[in-house]
């Protein structure tokens, strides 16, 4: 049958043919394509490394603002509890010597008061014993009944009396 | 209306006999479409008839496209492809990625360039075949034994240049196998080579022959009953075949490429 015998001819030129394109196509398209794809996967690969790169970077640096902030909280609050354990302090050290200089003043108080009695007491004292003077005196002056005396003393304890 | 469907019957009946008196013509007419004609008378060298025929003409009709297409393509030389370039380059990529790199590695890299060829040139000389006034060099068993014969070449030429000449030979003795046994299966080996590139050429010129052989038939089916309800039902299929023979025509030059690939990349393999 013609159709399954092979012509000598036909696979010379087909052979003829392949080559020749294989060789142009090389040249033209192959080479420069195959060069392309394998460039062009470099680039994707180098783009991607480079974003993962850029990305690992930015989460580290995220995590450094984050230990940074964490650290600045930390800060904060220590410099909150210094501060609130320097007022407490303060505040006892205030109430404390608050309460001194009232006991103080108190005490002062007291003394003075005691002072002040002490002296109004004296000065009763010499008030009666004036009085007492005057009244002897009086006394003497006209020799006195008994009534008379009695009647006096009376009237100088009254007196006595008004005087306080 | 009954006598109508009987003269109708007896019409058929008559188309029937005139198939039966020539049947041989009409089958001839399906052959003369499959077989090569010459078109430039050349002599012949060295027992080779150098008559181009016009198979060789659509070789080159299929060179000459491909080649404009690149050129036309790949003029400037960017990083970032558009429109058509991207077709080239999705084909171009997914050969070289899935069947290209799995069977030939890293070293089979420099024989790229010969599987890309073959996908683009099997692919463009089936679908030319398609073309009014086309014919399909792929139909024609010389076309696709002067192609099964290039992968050999090349497969030897790797195994050759991988190997070395002797370590190359040595890859057909199956290690670890006595010397009486080995007598017997390194021609084995070296025919079982020969025949899966045979079969490679015998695969795609079937396939592209069968395609068309269908076609034909069913435009015979056309002339021989001469009626025109008769060319309904085979139009349709026409039209199927047709479009099938499209699906065919990616697959077998993907079929042909991967091949050619699993064969080069078994020779540089380095157990055989």
């Amino acid at each position: 049958m013609e159709l399954l015998t092979p012509s000598g001819g036909t696979i010379f030129w087909t052979i003829v043919t392949f080559s020749g394109l294989l060789f142009i196509l090389y040249k033209i398209g192959w080479r420069p394509l195959l060069q392309m794809l394998t460039e062009r996967e470099k680039k994707i690969r180098d783009s991607l490394e480079q974003a993962e790169k850029a990305q690992s970077e930015a989460e580290k640096m995220i995590q450094q603002q984050q230990m940074l902030i964490q650290e600045a909280k930390q800060e904060a609050q220590a410099i909150i509890a210094a501060g609130k354990k320097s007022a407490e302090k303060a505040k006892e050290e205030i109430t404390q010597m608050a309460r001194q200089e009232a006991d103080q003043m108190i005490e002062k108080a007291n003394v003075e008061i005691e002072k002040s009695r002490n002296k109004a007491v004296d000065e009763i004292r010499n008030i009666v014993v004036e009085l007492s003077l005057s009244a002897t005196a009086k006394i003497i002056e006209s020799s006195l009944s008994k009534k008379e005396h009695q009647k006096l003393v009376r009237e100088s304890i009254n007196d006595l009396g008004k005087l306080i | 209306m009954l006598k109508l469907g009987i003269n109708r019957m007896v019409e058929e009946h008559d188309n029937a006999q005139h198939v039966a008196e020539h049947g041989v013509a009409d089958s001839d007419f399906i052959m003369h479409h499959l077989l090569q004609q010459p078109v430039i008378k050349l002599p012949t060298v060295f027992g080779i008839d150098l008559t181009i025929t016009n198979h060789v003409v659509m070789m080159w009709v299929a060179c000459a496209l491909l080649i404009l297409a690149f050129a036309v393509t790949f003029r400037t030389n960017t990083i970032v492809p558009t429109g058509f370039a991207n077709l080239l380059e999705a084909f171009v990529e997914y050969l070289r990625n899935d069947i290209i790199l799995p069977n030939l590695g890293e070293n089979g890299k420099q024989y790229a360039p010969y599987l890309l060829n073959a996908f683009f040139f099997i692919l463009l000389c089936n679908l030319l075949g398609l073309v009014p006034f086309g014919s399909t060099a792929t139909g024609n068993i010389s076309v696709t034994a002067g192609l099964a014969l290039l992968t050999l070449m090349v497969g030897q030429y790797a195994g050759i240049r991988t190997h070395g000449c002797l370590g190359y030979l040595k890859t057909f003795i199956p290690p670890g196998t006595p010397f009486f046994v080995q007598i017997i299966l390194v021609p084995v080996e070296i025919l079982g080579l020969l025949t899966k590139h045979f079969a490679l050429a015998i695969r795609l010129f079937a396939n592209m022959m069968a395609g068309h052989i269908t076609i034909l038939a069913l435009m015979m089916i056309i002339f021989i009953f001469k009626n025109w309800l008769a060319s309904v039902f085979p139009l349709f299929i026409m039209i199927f075949s047709a479009l099938l023979e499209i699906l065919i025509s990616f697959i077998q030059a993907y079929v042909f490429t991967i091949l050619s690939a699993i064969f080069i990349g078994r020779a540089i393999s380095e157990e055989h």
